[in-house]
């Protein structure tokens, strides 16, 4: 296994984040970084993505593979994602059903678009595999299969012009948010909670970066001056979001997207605030490092092991909120839940990666 | 608690296996040995159920609505145009029901409101709004510039157990926040079920948003006390494999177009300032119409 770095250091604290925030109304919701800015977890998550794929369709030289074993390769890890994402509707449509069964609470069934299924399984079944109804807080994933199914095109591109893959990926993005291009939701009406066509220049933007990075010392240079740039974007961030001043959708110009803080479609201040946050912690992960040691090995641990523990984390934030509205909640409940997940989403890294380090049985 | 309604279903199917012999027992139901719902409709003298209503989702008028004017709407006929409805919440209109609730909703406020053009569009909303999902509600309210928002509101902020002012303050805001921008606003709260009826925290989410209904002067539309109501009346129809509760379920969303546009055609003939008519409906106005008074605000649902 590799040795804790800041990539992995940083995706375990989006997942932690995202465990903790896909269970509304708990305590501790409100000591996330999510509360203090613009943007959340869900950008650093998938802007680290990006970053990933480039330092995977590499060797350790920093030779590029070839191209079909790139292709192949978000290939597959295309299909392991879509995999997670079914596994975990169903489960969670299967805890869903059981607690209100258990209960017998209809209203659990309204929970987070899940009534869509129970009254409809026809229609909505074949949503679930086409990825076009998903539950609330079960919607990162779809997102991430659809990214990783256009990689393969930013990859190659980006292989003969980085600025050419990020000039597309940055029309598309703008058109989109101009024209509103989402995937529709299906059955009911509506969009994707993500928009994949604007979020994909996160992805694209991580990859590029990551591989302008690995070139040259001007990022890194650059990165270093714009720092105090970052922190004030950061600390405009904390006052909007603590003072909770936003834009009225309704009051501003078209196309109203530029001008809101939409979450769907990664509207402008989102990424900028982004990229103001990424600015400002650059240097941290070099600070704490040396001095939390066991916190930096735990979080790296879930970085390494993204996609089940966030598979691990999405079932057991549902699990957590239906305990919660089983028991009426609490400090007491809220304390048991959080840290039994935090140690449940360890084992799950710790799990995963005894299990491929020990060897395979003899036939 | 839990063996009441048992017995009180085995004292039903006895009563209805023995009813044509004894003929002493006038009402449907036998009264003292229910606890919870109450069945307002054995009482003699009691408020009419509502006959505009398809039967199996009869309720008193007062079960059922507040009223309050609706001017956006009021204004989109009088000038003729199609009346744009955003429908917020499940879409569901009950398992294996032919139509979805956008679907019944269109349908029964075109039959209620005669020559009238109105187009639904209806929107899941993830989240709670106290953390959020205002917001996206603000976003999703931009994107269809409706005249008339109808809003499932408070499940799922009753599911978080978000704490019960930050959801009353959020709301307030939300609802002020679409009126300012001239749309109309009926809220619809959330469902009644047997095992919430005796919980404190459900029964004040219910509450707060009678109270901030009230407090914005806009209709609302009492899902929780309308199937409580029937969650009262004997039950004469097929069971439901999964109990009780579920059977209610389904009727409550079977129902809630109906409802749902009830309280809207009720709401238009509220008396305004200019005096206009509103259209005319076929069946008698309840009393509650005739209550010049703005809204009127029902007992809180934990009555008992």
């Amino acid at each position: 296994m590799r040795e804790p770095n800041a990539i992995d250091f940083w995706r375990g604290l989006a997942l932690v984040t995202i465990f903790i925030n896909h269970i509304p109304g708990n305590t501790f919701e409100r000591y996330t970084y999510s509360q203090y800015g613009i943007s959340d977890a869900a950008e650093l998550f998938v802007f680290l993505a990006g970053w990933s794929i480039g330092i995977a369709t590499r060797g350790r030289d920093g030779a590029p593979e070839p191209r079909l074993k790139s292709v192949l390769r978000l290939l597959s890890r295309t299909i392991e994602v879509y995999r997670a994402q079914l596994t975990v509707m169903l489960m969670a449509l299967a805890m869903i059903a059981g607690t209100a069964l258990i209960l017998d609470n209809p209203l659990i069934l309204e929970w987070h678009n899940a009534g869509t299924f129970f009254a409809d399984p026809i229609q909505t079944v074949v949503g679930v595999v086409l990825l076009s109804h998903q539950l609330g807080f079960f919607n990162i994933l779809p997102l991430y299969v659809i990214l990783l199914g256009i990689a393969p095109v930013f990859v190659l591109l980006a292989r003969l012009s980085r600025v050419a893959a990020l000039a597309l990926s940055a029309a598309l993005y703008f058109a989109s948010l101009v024209e509103e291009w989402n995937l529709p939701s299906w059955p009911g009406e509506g969009d994707w909670f993500f928009d994949p066509f604007c979020w994909q220049l996160l992805l694209v933007l991580g990859f590029v970066l990551q591989d302008w990075n690995r070139e040259s010392d001007t990022l890194r240079i650059w990165a270093r001056r714009l720092m105090p740039l970052g922190i004030v974007v950061v600390l405009v961030g904390i006052v909007l979001s603590v003072l909770e001043l936003r834009p009225d959708p309704l009051l501003v110009p078209e196309p109203r997207l530029i001008f809101t803080f939409d979450k769907t479609y990664l509207s402008p201040a989102r990424l900028i605030h982004f990229l103001g946050v990424l600015l400002a912690f650059q240097a941290v992960y070099g600070l704490v490092a040396p001095r939390m040691g066991p916190a930096v090995q735990y979080l790296a641990r879930l970085g390494r092991n993204s996609l089940a523990v966030f598979s691990m984390g999405s079932v057991l934030s549902l699990g957590g909120q239906l305990v919660r509205f089983w028991t009426g909640g609490g400090l007491l409940v809220d304390i048991l839940v959080i840290s039994a997940g935090i140690w449940a989403l360890g084992f799950t890294a710790w799990f995963v990666e005894w299990r491929s380090r020990k060897p395979r049985p003899r036939e | 608690m839990t063996s009441r309604p048992t017995l009180w279903m085995a004292a039903l199917v006895l009563a209805a296996g023995l009813s044509p012999a004894p003929a002493q027992e006038p009402a449907p139901a036998p009264q003292p040995t229910i606890v919870s719902p109450p069945n307002a409709a054995a009482a003699p003298g009691a408020e009419p159920l509502d006959p505009s209503l398809s039967p199996e989702c009869r309720v008193p008028g007062s079960k059922l609505y507040t009223l309050a004017k609706l001017r956006a709407v009021k204004m989109a006929l009088k000038d003729k145009r199609p009346v744009r409805v955003l429908a917020v919440g499940s879409t569901s209109a009950g398992p294996g029901a032919s139509a979805t609730y956008p679907m019944k909703l269109e349908t029964a406020l075109e039959r209620s409101l005669p020559d009238v053009d109105v187009v639904v569009e209806a929107r899941g909303l993830q989240g709670e709004i106290a953390s959020g999902a205002a917001e996206r509600l603000r976003s999703m309210v931009a994107d269809v510039e409706p005249d008339l928002v109808i809003w499932q509101v408070g499940t799922h902020d009753a599911l978080a157990r978000v704490e019960i002012d930050a959801f009353g303050e959020a709301l307030d805001e939300t609802v002020k926040w679409i009126k300012s921008h001239e749309m109309d606003v009926v809220l619809v709260d959330p469902l009644y079920t047997a095992s919430l009826a005796d919980d404190a925290y459900y029964s004040s989410i219910v509450r707060k948003v009678q109270e901030v209904a009230a407090r914005e002067g806009v209709p609302l539309v009492q899902r929780y006390e309308a199937m409580r109501y029937l969650s009262g009346r004997a039950e004469k129809s097929e069971g439901h494999m999964l109990g009780r509760q579920f059977r209610l379920n389904d009727l409550g969303l079977r129902c809630m177009a109906e409802h749902v546009t009830r309280a809207i055609t009720l709401s238009l003939l509220q008396p305004d300032t200019t005096g206009t008519a509103g259209p005319v409906l076929k069946s008698d106005l309840p009393a509650a119409v005739r209550d010049p008074n703005g809204p009127q605000v029902n007992p809180t649902p934990d009555g008992h």
